[in-house]
């Protein structure tokens, strides 16, 4: 696994969401990956581009804010971070 | 992806249809599929089998397509049929609770483009699932089982479970959505039935919220409430003052919602919204355990209702990228920093924006860069 990649899939399980309900929350938002290349995201097995990941740290920080909360998943747009 | 490499063909026999589909279904294909389902239901076909051996992917325009087609032929007792599908295309039948909707079988049946099944074979099983139709409930297309003692029987428990373990309660219920409504499922009295009915007559209230939404709904206190206009009189009249409703869900859909009354305003606690929490995610387990499932009405409102968003999102993203002359990448991160810094979640920023765009002639400068 990658920090990104852990950052995602330890975000998923603290935000309650199953990988499938992450995924429609994912699609939603205009995500253009299978259910499975999203797992594979999460696993660390693929590795997400810049705008892949900010979709689905976004789907994750929209559920943190449902949840009462902020916006506890970094984006890719702004690290420093490759 | 491929417009051209994909292909339905149709075999027709009476009742039934089989539809070989060929290579990828999504939103550039899935209107061909869609005139395919249509033109052999029209010509009477309620035994619909779909052979997609050769199908090497499917998102969920492909998948609304088949809800589509299920919704036409199901009040007809017709069923739908996915023969030989492949490991990834059932991952999203499983994913999105397709299966539990229509046969899917990973098997070929007969040869590989299921040929065999054709003629008096397929006739023969038209014949076989419509007179089982009644009896055997093939589909789960009622979902909820209208009077699943045991499922109502545990539901009750953590109704009055929540009842003496939180604190400001002074009534609680379930509701749960079956055949397409909310009903009352367990309620702790009459006032808190009469709460409840009251919110689906209106089709307002943090219950019906809850239930449509799947996140909790807290209203601390009545007296300061404005969202449910319609709803709010009743609950005054029948002197409930703060309201806590959580969502409950079957395999990841929202299908109800605990909620939980009291008479005195700002009742409850964070600490009692962590516990309705609990109890809702114990009822939740209750109802996925007994394989309650979204009906397909649920679920191709829940694709439609994505598939727009997609939609928006991307008519916005067009419209910054114009505006701004940047990438599709920069345009989606303006979007999303507008969302993160006003807390308005995406889909709403990008519809907002796609309407004030569509309700000016010349576009209004917009000042919504952090």
């Amino acid at each position: 696994m990658t920090a990104r990649s852990n950052q995602l899939e330890d975000g998923r399980k603290t935000a309650g969401l199953s990988h499938g309900e992450l995924w429609m929350r994912y699609f939603e938002l205009g995500g253009m990956s299978t259910p499975l290349q999203l797992e594979a995201i999460l696993y660390g097995a693929l590795v997400a581009t810049a705008s892949d990941h900010d979709l689905i740290a976004h789907a994750l920080n929209e559920r943190f804010v449902e949840l009462g909360g902020n916006h506890p998943i970094p984006y890719a747009a702004d690290t420093d971070e490759p | 992806m491929n417009p051209e490499g994909f292909r339905a063909v149709t075999e027709f026999v009476a009742a039934s249809a089989l539809v070989v589909v060929r290579g990828e279904l999504d939103l550039a294909t899935a209107p061909a599929l869609d005139d395919a389902l249509t033109d052999v239901i029209d010509r009477g076909a309620r035994a619909l089998v779909l052979n997609v051996a050769d199908l090497a992917f499917m998102d969920a325009s492909g998948l609304r397509v088949l809800i589509a087609a299920l919704n036409r032929v199901g009040p007809d007792g017709g069923t739908l049929s996915l023969r030989a599908v492949s490991k990834p295309v059932l991952r999203l039948l499983e994913l999105t609770g397709f299966t539990h909707l229509a046969e899917v079988l990973q098997d070929e049946g007969h040869d590989h483009l299921g040929r065999e099944q054709t003629g008096e074979a397929l006739v023969a099983a038209a014949v076989g699932v419509a007179r089982s139709a009644g009896s055997a409930q093939r589909r789960t297309v009622t979902a909820i089982p209208a009077n699943n003692d045991v499922v109502d029987g545990a539901l009750r428990l953590v109704v009055t479970l929540a009842q003496v373990t939180i604190g400001g309660a002074d009534g609680v219920s379930v509701s749960l959505r079956r055949q397409g409504q909310l009903s009352t499922v367990a309620a702790s009295d009459q006032t808190i039935t009469d709460m409840d009915t009251g919110q689906y007559a209106t089709g307002q209230g943090p219950c019906v919220s809850a239930a449509v939404e799947g996140r909790w709904f807290h209203v601390e206190s009545l007296d300061d409430e404005k969202r449910w206009p319609d709803f709010i009189p009743r609950a005054r009249s029948l002197g409930i003052n703060s309201i806590l409703s959580t969502p409950l869900t079957a395999s990841g859909t929202p299908i109800g919602a605990l909620n939980i009354y009291s008479r005195t305003s700002g009742a409850f606690a964070p600490a009692d919204q962590q516990l309705a929490t609990i109890f809702a995610a114990e009822a939740s387990k209750i109802l996925t355990d007994a394989g309650v499932d979204v009906t397909p009405d649920e679920l191709a409102e829940q694709i439609q209702h994505a598939l727009e968003t997609r939609q928006h999102i991307a008519q916005a993203q067009g419209l910054i990228m114009s505006r701004d002359g940047v990438t599709p990448y920069e345009a989606y991160t303006t979007l999303r920093r507008v969302s993160a810094n006003s807390g308005v979640s995406l889909a709403d920023v990008a519809r907002d924006l796609v309407s004030s765009v569509a309700a000016t002639p010349q576009p209004a400068p917009m000042d919504d860069r952090p």
